[in-house]
């Protein structure tokens, strides 16, 4: 890998075919919106800055190819593999972001390697499951027949052993991999998401809003009309407060404890995002990955299918972590108007305090925080696991979520929950 | 290269010179918005500069800075023009009283007409800097109207007509990220993701804000900002909280940071009571260290 400002050795005849290459290469494997216009573009930018500096060039490209920061860290390792110096190997190819699709005249001549982590390293093998291993692994029904103690699921206990302590709390005790969430559901799914987004409300607005009747009166839009009427006030026009659009942030338990119902409430993440435009939808296990983007490039009528989501999916739980995380990058998503919807089995191997500063927060910033835990569909569940005794205080409900019946009465219950 | 386009190490030079330490990469962007004439939007975390940039461009080309807050209910009339209804009735009832008739070429002329920042933006004769700041925070609507702003840089205004661009804006727009953009406004624009800034970049900061500030002092201040942010914190400080926390320090004259400056002046710097709470045992920490520091160099002088 050349280091910044390194030159370029490629003359500037043959940078025009290797920035249009580069710009086919990131709009096929890795769906990158970029088309002719911003090759163009691309081409323009490198116009503009000294191509001999390979930092500058990088940085020009960058800044009209990429339309987010999920797309950086591809873009950069896709540029270091393309603009490497001639002395130096090229790195390894990079695995497709989406699902790789077939696209006419464009040679498809390397085929995806196995899921590669940060800089081509391999990805670390997931953890064997371990019977010692608490709540993260064990069987609902089991646990639900025998009630935990305090503590029991978390990595505190002082009698397991040190390699499965060491497991829990590794950030690479994840499994990862991509995931399929192929399933015949979507059309019920469908239907539960929409009643969802018709069922939450949350309360009405602060701001005043024209509206056709109201409790004040808009002495500038009455006016406005006025004029019309030679300055009589004939029609009065009003402001109200209008009933506050609901945004949805699904944050997605990922880890090996959840199981099927992962890529059940997956599906059903997804029904959600396809009914809204105003959902936004995280995973997380050890770490934290947003998916929203993912979601809205995956092929409709087809299974869903995401690619490696590293960490965030497959290994162990860590609510506190993840949620301080969220609040920390994504601040200004949580808002009054959002509903907060944790998916979860509440099986947690992180800190309790990191957990409930993260949930005193999201119930204090947004407009409803509701858990839905697919062991609270098994009969006689008590909330004893440690995650959700300490997120009791903080949430507006806690739901089952043990299948597409919990899904489709989620809207009927959630109306009876006082939210906003 | 155009000359009239300055280099990204000019940029960064004249943006330094204006008490901003832009990256390179910052640098090209803002380059290429000037060279491209296309919109550059910016993401960060809150208080990492973005808006600032916008308007030390327009410092640094010299042009006029026009700023657009968006906001939720943000409409089109708000953003572009408005008829001064008040003004048009008295000059209608003036009218009547002296006796002569009132056309609407007259009564829907340019001086009734009032301007907000776009038309604004495409009036002006030098390409001014159009800031559209928190675009997220506008609807989605408005947003598409946007779109075909952008694109083509003319606007109707039913009485008078479709007013085109005399010069074409440099525009930026900032995001916090609160709601997801449409990928139609993000094909339209440039894209760069503001970080925090280094502490050798944060350490220019403060010097370049603060030129007086006691070099330890700054030290200390932007070391414990880099230690904040690594901490799981709601709300990390963001530059402008470094800056308001040095100057808050110089304001009270304090040297170095010891427990009773910080005690004092923590609300510049940690906006929650959770946040503060949290970090007070890593102040502690930081303040100690700076404190015995401090003695330590004393007792150097001192020494014959």
């Amino acid at each position: 890998m050349t280091g910044p400002g390194a030159p370029v050795p490629e003359p500037a005849a043959d940078l025009t075919s290797r920035v249009t290459a580069f710009v086919a290469r990131l709009r096929v494997r890795h769906g990158f919106l970029v088309g002719p216009g911003e090759a163009a573009d691309a081409l323009r930018a490198a116009g503009v800055v000294n191509v001999l500096r390979k930092a500058e060039l990088r940085d020009a490209l960058r800044a009209v190819l990429i339309a987010g920061p999920e797309q950086r860290r591809v873009f950069d390792l896709e540029f270091n593999a393309f603009f490497v110096r001639d002395d130096q190997a090229p790195p390894p190819t990079l695995p497709p972001l989406l699902p790789q699709t077939e696209a006419p005249g464009i040679e498809q001549d390397t085929p995806p390697l196995p899921q590669n982590r940060e800089e081509g390293k391999p990805s670390p093998k997931p953890a064997p499951p371990t019977d010692d291993e608490g709540e993260e692994d064990g069987d609902p029904q089991t646990l639900q027949a025998q009630p935990l103690g305090e503590g029991e699921d978390g990595p505190d206990d002082p009698d397991a052993p040190l390699q499965t302590v060491q497991t829990k709390l590794s950030p690479n005790a994840s499994g990862g991999g991509e995931v399929e969430a192929g399933g015949g559901d979507l059309p019920d799914l469908l239907r539960a998401a929409s009643a969802l987004v018709r069922a939450v409300s949350l309360g009405r607005s602060r701001r005043l809003r024209p509206q056709a009747r109201g409790n004040k009166l808009d002495a500038r839009r009455t006016l406005r009309a006025a004029a019309r009427t030679a300055g009589d006030p004939t029609e009065l026009r009003w402001l109200g407060r209008p009933r506050r659009a609901p945004r949805f942030l699904l944050l997605l338990d990922g880890s090996r404890s959840m199981g099927r119902d992962a890529t059940l409430l997956l599906r059903f993440a997804h029904a959600l995002h396809l009914r809204s435009r105003r959902v936004e939808v995280y995973a997380f296990s050890t770490g934290l990955t947003r998916l929203t983007p993912l979601l809205r490039h995956a092929p409709l009528g087809q299974p869903l299918h995401l690619p490696d989501l590293g960490e965030a999916w497959g290994g162990g739980t860590r609510i506190g972590e993840n949620l301080l995380k969220l609040a920390r990058q994504e601040r200004d998503r949580v808002s009054r108007d959002t509903l907060v919807i944790i998916l979860s089995d509440g099986l947690d191997t992180g800190h309790m305090g990191e957990l409930e500063r993260a949930m005193r927060d999201l119930h204090r910033r947004a407009g409803g925080v509701v858990w839905l835990s697919p062991l609270a569909a098994t009969p006689n569940y008590q909330p004893v696991q440690r995650a959700i005794k300490a997120a009791l205080p903080f949430l507006d409900a806690l739901l089952p979520a043990g299948g597409v019946d919990d899904l489709h009465a989620l809207a009927g219950r959630l109306r009876r929950v006082t939210l906003g | 290269m155009s000359a009239a386009t300055p280099a990204p190490s000019d940029l960064q030079t004249l943006f330094r010179e204006r008490g901003y330490v832009a990256g390179e990469a910052l640098a090209t962007s803002l380059r290429l918005v000037v060279a491209l004439g296309k919109p550059l939007l910016l993401e960060g975390p809150a208080g990492v500069g973005k808006t600032e940039a916008a308007k030390t461009l327009a410092l640094a080309l010299n042009t006029r800075l026009i700023r657009l807050q968006c906001y939720e209910g943000l409409d089109a009339q708000a953003a572009l023009f408005e008829w001064n209804y008040a003004r048009q009735l008295l000059h209608l009832r003036a009218a009547e009283l002296g006796g002569h008739a009132v056309g609407d070429d007259e009564l829907y002329g340019e001086k009734f007409l009032l301007a907000r920042p776009l038309l604004q933006a495409i009036r002006e004769d030098a390409s001014p800097v159009l800031l559209i700041d928190e675009v997220d925070r506008a609807d989605d609507a408005f947003e598409a109207f946007l779109l075909e702003l952008l694109a083509e840089w003319q606007i109707t205004v039913p009485e008078l007509g479709t007013l085109h661009a005399r010069s074409r804006p440099h525009v930026i727009l900032t995001s916090n990220r609160s709601r997801e953009l449409s990928d139609a406004l993000r094909r339209r624009c440039l894209y760069h993701w503001v970080e925090y800034p280094t502490a050798r970049q944060e350490l220019e900061i403060v010097h370049a804000r603060l030129p007086g500030m006691n070099e330890a002092l700054a030290r200390q201040v932007t070391a414990a900002v880099q230690t904040l942010r690594a901490l799981p914190l709601g709300k990390p400080p963001g530059v402008a909280e470094t800056l308001d926390w040095a100057a808050a320090l110089v304001s009270l004259h304090r040297d170095h940071l010891d427990m009773g400056a910080i005690e004092s002046t923590l609300g510049a710097v940690l906006k929650l009571r959770e946040d503060q709470l949290l970090a007070a045992p890593t102040l502690q920490q930081l303040a100690n260290k700076a404190t015995e520091h401090l003695s330590g160099e004393r007792a150097a002088a001192e020494r014959p």
